[in-house]
């Protein structure tokens, strides 16, 4: 069943490419292709870690301030002349803290995630912006830059990292203790802890994946835009979420796959680069992206009820 | 009454799933004012069946009449125009509603801008409830009202239309509904059943219980493996031929009870106490033996066991395994020290519903059976398959437990124990909603268990069972250890009269008698 909607999003997914094609056959071209990976490579990544906490039952609405904040903990400690190596650590420490702070106020506190991670997408976003002044950190030596600009043969770097992460991802999900505690917490909490398994530390390292995957998408926005910005990230929750969603994820827990996520993500990329071929207005393309989140869990539900009857 | 034509008939009905023949040309025939109970294993057919005079599902096969007359139902909605009511096992009241606005969910009487009228509401219920002799005030919550109840506002609700002048229930289906009753609470619900089927109503009762067949039911259907077995008046027929119809295998004894010699102390509970719930418990449970706790609901039976299994915590008290005070400070505490929870409710405590059998079974074990946090999905399979033949799960490993059968998947609750390490099994209403069959499969696990030098502490409603199974039997009232009773000291009687807190029961009382709550 879970495979059928899979492939469902997949059709989805091709019947979108088919007709942009048809519109407007500069589409299916390489570079238009690869442009559309690598746009998609950001929303993609926060998407991982969306899909982790929303498998366990939660929601993460911080991952847009998480990117922003780790971004500027990059842009500085590159300031500060320190090495490739240690800016990358200490970014991926700031999401993997962040992450972990919201996974404590979840787990121990007792809160609902959606609470937790409102205030957290507000405190963090007000620290990135308390600690730049607001102002961006821009020009970096290209060394960095390459984690963006790079190809390895004609694929660009974001998108083999993207590539990477989705396979480790996968791979934790569906092989380790880890990723099938995922799946149990979000199915039966309760049954999970009867059965042994340390839930509230699971859970909590499960909002620090998603504030680490904020972190590798914040160094990949960074590298790309030669600049750490603040503002940067307004709005990626919503993205990531849809993604997950679209992908077959259920918003209730324990049902949902990476692949899914991935189409999901491939799916919004498509559509706002075909809509920008076509040149239809950024407002225009609001309301057709909303149409198509609201339309493919409609049919989701729909497909549900008919197995189920 | 058999001369009149039925109410309701089901002919040659055919339901398939994939991969499963769920109903395979089923016959029913409901005359008004009977009550017709409906019996058979897990997996017989039986939910399927209702489920198709429901309307939840659509018949593959087959016609079903009313007075007579060919019908289609198409769906729930029509179900219930036809005057059919399902009350299915687990209750769908809103607790934080009063039992008026529960009743009238659906149809609530409202004035203009859609203001409720809280006295007609409140009259229409009084006059409900007035109807069927139930006196349970309309205002009250329902989180307040008891389990009983709750049952008795939930057949209320399923009537509700009758007094409304909408079409009325001439169709009842009740599916276990004393499984979380006591037994003053069945006489309640049972008086109430008479009455209505003395009014016309056919009642279709569903049930493992055979006390309760005879005590309620004038005839009975037996399915088997999605087939009628036969359709029987209840003086036709005997218990043990019941059983044999289900089971097609004799079941020669309920209880095969194997007594073991008692072994070396394996848990000590002394003065546990929780506030409002477990006042002053002290007892020993020895390798070997099953010992029984008996209690009406409420008594404190589910927090003693949630309380020794790590699951809650106590104020108070000590525990101590094979004589070493222990610390459980949660249930992977308490499973590293050997202590394993088959849970009340297994559905919201005890599985994972979108997992697959494999999956569940490897759930508690998964630190064991990982290399560096990396699953090995042959290592789980190598752990479940072994278990699944032994309960005999009558399932394919891969599938989600949620599609099983109630008997199937306790049977997978008690697999996940029995992989190794636990010593105390704590089983709450093992045999709660499971059928003949494997209810005796589950009696011969646990004397296998204490043959291998177990212990098990047994929490059941079950007069029959506790009396059957166990060693020794503690009797808890109101959080407190009433009395303890030998196996050759227990009868039906003193286990009542000791749980309703009556004195003069029984000698002995071996529990230390603190303070009185």
């Amino acid at each position: 069943m879970n495979r059928a909607r899979q492939f469902g999003t997949l059709i989805g997914l091709v019947g979108l490419c088919f007709v942009l094609w048809i519109l407007t056959p500069y589409f299916l071209t390489v570079s238009n292709l690869l442009n559309v990976a690598e746009q998609t490579s950001i929303n993609a990544i926060v998407a991982v870690g969306m899909t982790f906490v929303i498998l366990s039952g939660g929601i993460d609405l911080s991952v847009g301030s998480i990117v922003a904040l780790a971004g500027v903990v990059l842009g500085l400690a590159l300031h500060d002349d320190r090495s490739l190596g240690v800016a990358l650590t200490l970014t991926l420490g700031a999401g993997a803290a962040c992450g972990i702070v919201n996974g404590i106020l979840v787990s121990l506190g007792g809160l609902p995630p959606f609470i937790v991670t409102l205030g957290t997408m507000s405190i963090v976003r007000g620290a990135a912006l308390l600690v730049t002044e607001g102002r961006p950190i821009s020009g970096f030596a290209s060394s960095f830059r390459v984690l963006a600009t790079g190809r390895a043969g004609f694929i660009p770097a974001p998108v083999i990292a993207t590539a990477t992460v989705y396979l480790i991802a996968s791979l934790v999900l569906t092989r380790t203790t880890f990723g099938r505690y995922v799946y149990a917490i979000g199915g039966n909490e309760e049954a999970t802890r009867l059965s042994g398994v340390a839930v509230r530390f699971h859970k909590t390292m499960i909002y620090g994946v998603s504030g680490v995957m904020s972190a590798i998408a914040a160094v990949i926005l960074t590298a790309r835009l030669n600049s750490a910005q603040p503002i940067a990230g307004m709005m990626y929750e919503l993205d990531a979420i849809a993604a997950t969603v679209i992908g077959g994820t259920s918003l209730m827990g324990g049902e949902g796959t990476l692949a899914g996520t991935l189409v999901g993500a491939l799916i919004m990329g498509v559509l706002r680069n075909g809509l920008n071929l076509l040149g239809v207005s950024s407002f225009l393309q609001q309301i057709v992206i909303g149409g198509v989140i609201v339309v493919a869990v409609l049919l989701d539900t729909v497909l549900k009820r008919k197995h189920r009857g | 009454m058999t001369a009149q034509p039925p109410v309701l008939e089901m002919r040659g009905i055919r339901k398939a799933f994939p991969g499963v023949v769920a109903l395979d040309g089923v016959d029913l025939s409901l005359h008004a004012g009977e009550v017709h109970m409906l019996l058979g294993e897990n997996g017989a057919g039986k939910s399927t069946l209702m489920k198709i005079l429901s309307g939840a599902y659509r018949r593959d096969d087959g016609e079903i009449l009313i007075h007579g007359a060919r019908v289609d139902i198409e769906g729930p909605a029509d179900a219930l125009a036809r005057g059919i009511r399902v009350i299915y096992q687990e209750l769908t009241l809103v607790p934080q509603l009063s039992v008026a606005e529960n009743i009238f969910l659906g149809a609530l009487p409202a004035r203009r801008l859609g203001i409720v009228d809280r006295r007609a509401l409140h009259a229409r219920t009084a006059r409900l409830l007035d109807d069927l002799s139930l006196a349970i005030e309309p205002r009250t919550r329902v989180s307040r009202l008891g389990l009983a109840q709750r049952q008795m506002v939930e057949i209320a609700k399923a009537l509700a239309t009758d007094s409304d002048g909408g079409p009325a229930a001439t169709v009842l289906v009740m599916d276990e509904p004393t499984s979380a009753l006591t037994n003053r609470e069945v006489k309640q619900l049972f008086g109430l059943i008479h009455r209505l089927a003395s009014r016309g109503v056919a009642i279709v009762y569903i049930t493992h219980r055979m006390d309760e067949v005879f005590r309620i039911g004038e005839r009975v259907t037996v399915l088997r493996d999605g087939r009628v077995v036969a359709t029987h008046a209840l003086n036709e027929v005997t218990v043990s031929e019941l059983v044999r119809m289900m089971a097609n295998r004799d079941v020669a004894e309920h209880f095969p009870k194997v007594q073991v010699p008692r072994g070396p102390e394996l848990l000590r509970v002394e003065r546990l106490s929780r506030a409002g719930a477990l006042d002053d418990i002290s007892f020993t449970l020895y390798a070997g033996e099953v010992l029984g706790v008996a209690g009406l609901l409420g008594a404190g039976r589910t927090e003693l066991a949630r309380a020794i299994a790590g699951a809650d915590r106590f104020d108070s008290g000590h525990l101590y395994l094979s004589g070493a005070a222990a610390t459980l400070k949660s249930p992977a505490d308490a499973i590293k020290r050997g202590i394993g929870l088959l849970p009340e409710d297994r559905k919201a405590e005890g599985l994972v519903a979108g997992l697959t059998v494999t999956r569940n079974v490897a759930l508690p074990h998964g630190r064991r059976l990982a290399k560096l946090g990396v699953l090995s999905p042959r290592g789980e399979e190598k752990l479940a398959r072994p278990l699944s033949d032994e309960l005999r799960i009558k399932a394919t490993r891969t599938q989600p437990v949620r599609l099983l059968s109630g008997g199937n998947q306790q049977k997978v609750v008690l697999a996940k124990w029995l992989a190794g390490g636990v010593r105390v099994f704590i089983f709450d209403e093992p045999t709660r909603g499971v059928d003949v069959g494997a209810k005796v499969e589950i009696y011969n696990l646990m004397n296998r268990l204490t043959a291998e030098g177990a212990g098990i502490i047994m929490i059941s409603s079950e007069l029959p069972e506790l009396l059957g199974m166990s060693d020794r039997i503690l009797v808890m009232h109101h959080g407190r250890i009433h009395t303890t009773l030998e196996r050759d000291a227990a009868n039906e009687e003193r286990v009542v009269s000791a749980a309703l807190g009556l004195d003069g029961g029984t000698p002995g009382q071996p529990t230390p008698d603190g303070a009185a709550g």
